[in-house]
């Protein structure tokens, strides 16, 4: 159950509120958070570079079209972004919103020919969420969305790849 | 992101590349990539100090290379870590600018 989002908003800026979860506004200025947050996780759990890489590009791309698409560039909305270690080389970003339905794990997108030629902006990034993340699952929650992404590591994670 | 430039022989410009090519990375480079590809001709991008590389920053480094192709240049991308490397492929971007790990054969490339 996420706290009132009044009580972590300011007026112009987000706030930290803990190791795990940090809440967004929505412009695209608030992604400069981001990588700072996540290289302090990845300092905690021993995340490798690669991981750690990939877990800044989903979030760029997932956060970046919550902010631009979902939230119609508005500021004054939150998104939130829920880390957790799940167990040794296994990590879960969880992303909630309060943006119309979007689900990135289904959404339809452009040929990589016709992005390239410029023909379409079609999806490029989320293209690379899905290259660059593991399992993924949307979910329509009360007013919003929640995407569940995780992230294993390559021979930390019990069981061998990418669950 | 910091963008330099070196006039190298043969009318080859090294356009090199340092820091994050994120949202804001490729928006502070966005002029400076317009002028070159409206500019020079034959490109070395290199890409050795590029840390991170989003969708927005594949976009620029698109658009540079279909302008000066259209120009009749070339543009090559020197040295890219392993991880940015993979967004390229990814993306399919490798397909339509060649990425080399070789100087002399980047150079090579584009005489």
């Amino acid at each position: 159950m996420w706290p009132s989002w009044d009580y972590f908003m300011t007026a112009d800026s987000a706030v930290q509120t803990s190791e795990e979860l940090l809440v967004l506004q929505s412009k695209l200025g608030d992604l400069a958070l981001v990588p700072p947050w996540i290289e302090r996780m990845a300092s905690a759990h021993a995340i490798p570079a690669s991981t750690e890489f990939a877990m800044n590009l989903c979030l760029e791309e997932i956060l970046s079209n919550i902010i631009r698409h979902g939230y119609a560039n508005e500021p004054g909305h939150p998104i939130s972004i829920r880390f957790t270690a799940i167990r040794r080389g296994n990590f879960q970003l969880v992303i909630e919103d309060q943006a119309p339905p979007f689900n990135p794990v289904t959404a339809p997108i452009s040929p990589i020919e016709e992005t390239l030629e410029g023909r379409r902006d079609g999806g490029l990034g989320i293209r690379l969420i899905r290259d660059f993340a593991g399992n993924m699952k949307h979910e329509s929650v009360t007013g919003g969305n929640r995407l569940s992404v995780r992230f294993s590591v390559p021979n930390q994670a019990p069981g061998g790849p990418s669950e | 992101m910091q963008l330099s430039i070196e006039e190298l022989e043969g009318d080859v410009t090294k356009v090199i590349l340092d820091g994050r090519l994120d949202i804001a990375g490729a928006q502070n480079v966005d002029l400076k990539m317009n002028v070159i590809a409206g500019s020079k001709t034959f490109v070395l991008v290199d890409a050795q100090k590029v840390s991170f590389l989003g969708s927005m920053g594949l976009r620029t480094i698109v658009t540079l290379a279909r302008t000066i192709k259209s120009r009749g240049g070339k543009v090559v991308l020197y040295g890219p870590n392993q991880d940015v490397e993979k967004v390229l492929t990814s993306s399919g971007v490798n397909a339509l600018i060649p990425i080399q790990h070789d100087y002399q054969s980047a150079i090579a490339l584009l005489q």
